[in-house]
């Protein structure tokens, strides 16, 4: 390894499983994860080593024809035939969630037509009431107890506390680098924030944490900034792991903050660190990503409602992003089929209307065709908004 | 509907026609429950999770997942679709949530008043949501996108689902029911502070227990089915269903229906009485019914196809014993749960781990002993549509049993054509008499 910062962030991008075939190559443990609702914590402590695994909106889906219907989450058809293809076969295991029905599924289909020799399904509460807390702590019990089996080995308490800090210390380099966008021009541009993140979910954290120190000393030094654009956008969606999609949005505008799983939702916050450590993973995932799969209201157990104070709770921590950011406009971005998302895309409109801040929705199907379509929705947003 | 002339072939059982008479009742009675004052709650279907507690304390549910499927078969739905389009949700969602999203646009455009073109009296204003977790996305992020046109309050129910395998780890299935029962207490007190009275326990117990026999009759129905000739096709099936699935109207009233429907399906076993003239073909049906175009099954029927078995998520659990369980909530958890997680341990042996709703099929073709499925998913519904491609395979390589896939929708008629599936039945049946042939030599027992 001799690329460092950016440079090295586009090796790992062109090659994300190369690092991981090494360390395993060395005898650790690599275990995959479509989702960023896993706590990865529990696999740093018990020094496996986390994979994230993404679909490839370049490679034609073809395999995972014969299993799943064609009408589904493009991005998890995506995976799975790459799984199919035998992407994958490297990893010693899998791990997925409840996070969606797509992923539900997809999980148990997984598990049915590969042969890893470890898949642990984390089922997830939907909501974020006490008891589905202390539910979803169990289920991460219940994980503890087949990862220790495949570690061959307990998980020690203060492991455990240092993943925390170690993951912790991730979250705010991510957010540090967020801020270097908060400038005009931004000091980073969006696509290289998709490519940074992707390659920190490619290594060990501790790895990930040394990419993020370099990368953001290079970005606050050097003299190549991105120019500024017309038009300053917030990404809010799913999402994004593919530069392509990003450099499609940023071809006359910024991309400052992307609200997505490929952008900052992931790193927002801190786990706590306390005497009861999965209980506050449980805590921390169920109540700080702010994925759309989670049910959330002002108050859980209000008899009365009003629209407009349900969207504040929900989507009111977007404002000060907008504020701080100075973003001009919000995309809407999503693929096809991702149904948590898209039931709230009226909402959250009417949310950046009440802000008056203009939106626009873009849906997409995960493949390279839908970029050209992509350029032009945006342009013509881009036109609306002056 | 372009399959001809309706001619009835299909044998109905007379006991059915009762129960399906619930559905339009219960639409009546929320109507008439908000002229007299009391209210009216819409309602995902929860699998007897959540119903008990609202008969108990008197409040009358409409479903619209239910009235989605009304919207379809009356031929009215597509209004509603093409407002929900305009209003701004994609076009991709559940059929039934959009023409939901188009109806409850209408209601807040009459200020709360049913619209007039509605179907079967309309749904009422509701006074609060009842979402469900279960079975998918949809069922729970709908009710929270209605805000924009209710300002009412929603209740999430939680839904456990552990992995099969997860299942076996120690304490899962604990967890679950603690979950279920803590989460039901809370629910409780929410429905008594929305409606400013306490709930009556005993009237709860009564309801669990009328409830849980409701279910273990409609069970007893469905293992009569395994009669050769079936006695009772799918089309019954659904029509009888709703009673149960939804606890509609009185409960005292449906067991004696329900015990009808049992005798009357016991009476043509024991005199060899089928659902249709010459049993051919017995298939499974799977997922979700076209409601639209329902007569296509008669067609079927005409050239053979008894469809004896179908739609995993609409029967009742098997019986357990709850009988040394006094607290109505934990009744209503473990019986509850027991839907989804009464076939885990068997589908773990036989190494099935995507899911209970796959192995299910496994089950059902085996001791229906089919000779086909006909597998129906859906552009607009991926929680009925995921696992049919697994499921066929499964079929084909276990049982050697061939599929027949037929996309649809469920309430979008524009997506499904019987015609389609008429020009395929001949080949179809080609295939099932071979597949017999081979499961013969495989020595399968049917």
């Amino acid at each position: 390894m001799t690329a460092k910062g950016l440079a090295r962030v586009q090796e790992i991008y062109q090659d994300r499983s190369r690092r991981a075939k090494e360390l395993q190559s060395q005898g650790k443990k690599v275990i995959g994860y479509p989702c960023v609702y896993v706590p990865l914590e529990l696999l740093t402590a018990l020094d496996v080593i986390p994979y994230r695994i993404y679909g490839e909106m370049r490679e034609p889906v073809t395999e995972a024809d014969r299993v799943l219907p064609a009408s589904f989450c493009p991005i998890m058809r995506s995976c799975l035939d790459c799984a199919l293809k035998g992407k994958h076969n490297f990893l010693n295991g899998m791990v997925a969630l409840h996070a969606s029905d797509p992923q539900e599924k997809t999980a148990r289909i997984w598990q049915s037509y590969t042969t890893l020799p470890y898949f642990h399904f984390i089922d997830m509460p939907g909501t974020v009431l006490p008891e589905a807390v202390t539910y979803f702590t169990s289920q991460l019990k219940g994980f503890v107890t087949t990862l220790e089996s495949l570690a061959g080995r307990k998980l020690p308490a203060d492991s455990l506390r240092k993943a925390i800090e170690a993951h912790n210390q991730q979250r705010t380099l991510v957010q540090s680098l967020f801020h270097l966008t908060e400038s005009s021009p931004p000091l980073v541009s969006g696509t290289e924030i998709v490519q940074v993140v992707k390659a920190v979910m490619s290594l060990p954290v501790d790895e990930g944490n040394q990419l993020l120190t370099e990368v953001i000393d290079e970005v606050k030094e050097r003299k190549d900034k991105p120019p500024s654009k017309r038009a300053r956008l917030l990404l809010w969606g799913s999402t994004t792991d593919n530069a392509d999609v990003m450099a499609v949005l940023e071809s006359n505008a910024c991309v400052v903050f992307a609200e997505d799983c490929g952008g900052y939702r992931p790193y927002r916050g801190s786990v706590k660190l306390t005497s009861e450590p999965l209980n506050a993973l449980a805590d921390y995932y169920l109540n700080e990503i702010t994925c759309a799969r989670t049910f959330r209201q002002t108050t859980t157990s209000a008899t009365q409602k009003d629209y407009l104070k349900d969207l504040q709770s929900r989507y009111g921590y977007l404002k000060r992003i907008i504020a701080d950011w100075k973003v001009d406009g919000v995309v809407l971005l999503l693929v096809r089929y991702c149904d948590p998302f898209a039931f709230e895309v009226p909402a959250v409109r009417d949310y950046l209307a009440s802000i008056s801040v203009p939106s626009t929705y873009i849906e997409y199907d995960y493949t390279e065709g839908s970029l050209a379509p992509m350029r032009t929705r945006i342009e013509a947003f881009l036109e609306t908004i002056g | 509907m372009t399959t001809g002339e309706k001619k009835r072939v299909i044998n109905r059982v007379k006991a059915m026609y009762p129960l399906r008479a619930k559905v339009d009742e219960s639409y009546l009675r929320s109507q008439e429950a908000i002229k007299a004052g009391k209210p009216t709650v819409w309602a995902m279907l929860t699998f007897c999770y959540g119903d008990p507690i609202l008969k108990a304390m008197d409040i009358e549910v409409v479903y619209p997942e239910n009235y989605g499927a009304a919207l379809a078969a009356a031929g009215v739905a597509r209004e509603y679709l093409d407002r929900s389009d305009a209003e701004g949700f994609p076009t991709h969602l559940c059929g039934y949530s959009r023409a939901n999203f188009g109806y409850a646009a209408r209601l807040k455009e009459l200020g709360g008043e049913i619209p007039p073109e509605a179907p079967m009296g309309g749904m009422p204003k509701p006074l609060f949501l009842l979402s469900s977790v279960a079975v998918c996305d949809a069922r729970y992020k709908w009710f929270q996108a209605l805000g924009r046109y209710l300002n009412v309050p929603v209740w999430t129910l939680e839904a456990p689902l552990p992995g099969i395998r997860e299942f076996q780890l120690e304490g899962c299935y604990e967890e679950m029911v603690k979950l279920a029962i803590n989460h039901l207490r809370e629910f409780v007190a929410f429905v008594e502070k929305a409606v400013s009275r306490k709930m009556d326990w005993a009237k709860l117990e009564e309801t669990v227990d009328l409830a849980i026999e409701i279910h273990r009759l409609s069970h007893e129905i469905t293992e009569l089915r395994k009669a050769k000739p079936c006695p009772m096709h799918s089309r019954d099936f659904w029509s009888a269903m709703p009673p149960a699935l939804f606890l509609l109207g009185d409960l005292k009233e449906s067991v004696q229906l329900y015990r009808n429907l049992y005798q009357e399906v016991a009476d043509r076993v024991k005199n060899g009485i089928g659902a249709i003239p010459e049993e051919k073909y017995r298939l499974v049906f799977a997922e979700l019914p076209p409601w639209h175009s329902l007569d296509l099954f008669d067609r079927l029927a005409e050239r053979g196809w008894n469809f004896v078995i179908e739609s995993f998520g609409y029967h009742s659990p098997p019986p357990m014993d709850l009988s040394g369980i006094s607290d109505p909530l934990e009744r209503i958890a473990r019986f509850s749960l027991q839907r989804m997680v009464a076939n885990y341990k068997d589908a773990l042996a036989k190494n099935v781990v995507a899911g209970a709703d796959v192995y299910i099929y496994l089950k059902y073709v085996r001791e229906w002993k089919c000779d086909g499925a006909f597998l129906h998913p859906l552009v607009s519904c991926r929680s009925a549509s995921t696992h049919l491609p697994h499921v066929a395979n499964m079929l084909m390589e276990r049982l050697k049993v061939p599929s027949l896939m037929v996309e649809g929708d469920i309430v979008d008629l524009r997506l499904f054509n019987p015609q389609d599936v008429l020009t395929r039945a001949e080949p179809f049946e080609e295939s099932m008499e071979y597949y017999r042939k081979v499961r013969r030599e495989a020595g399968l027992e049917w």
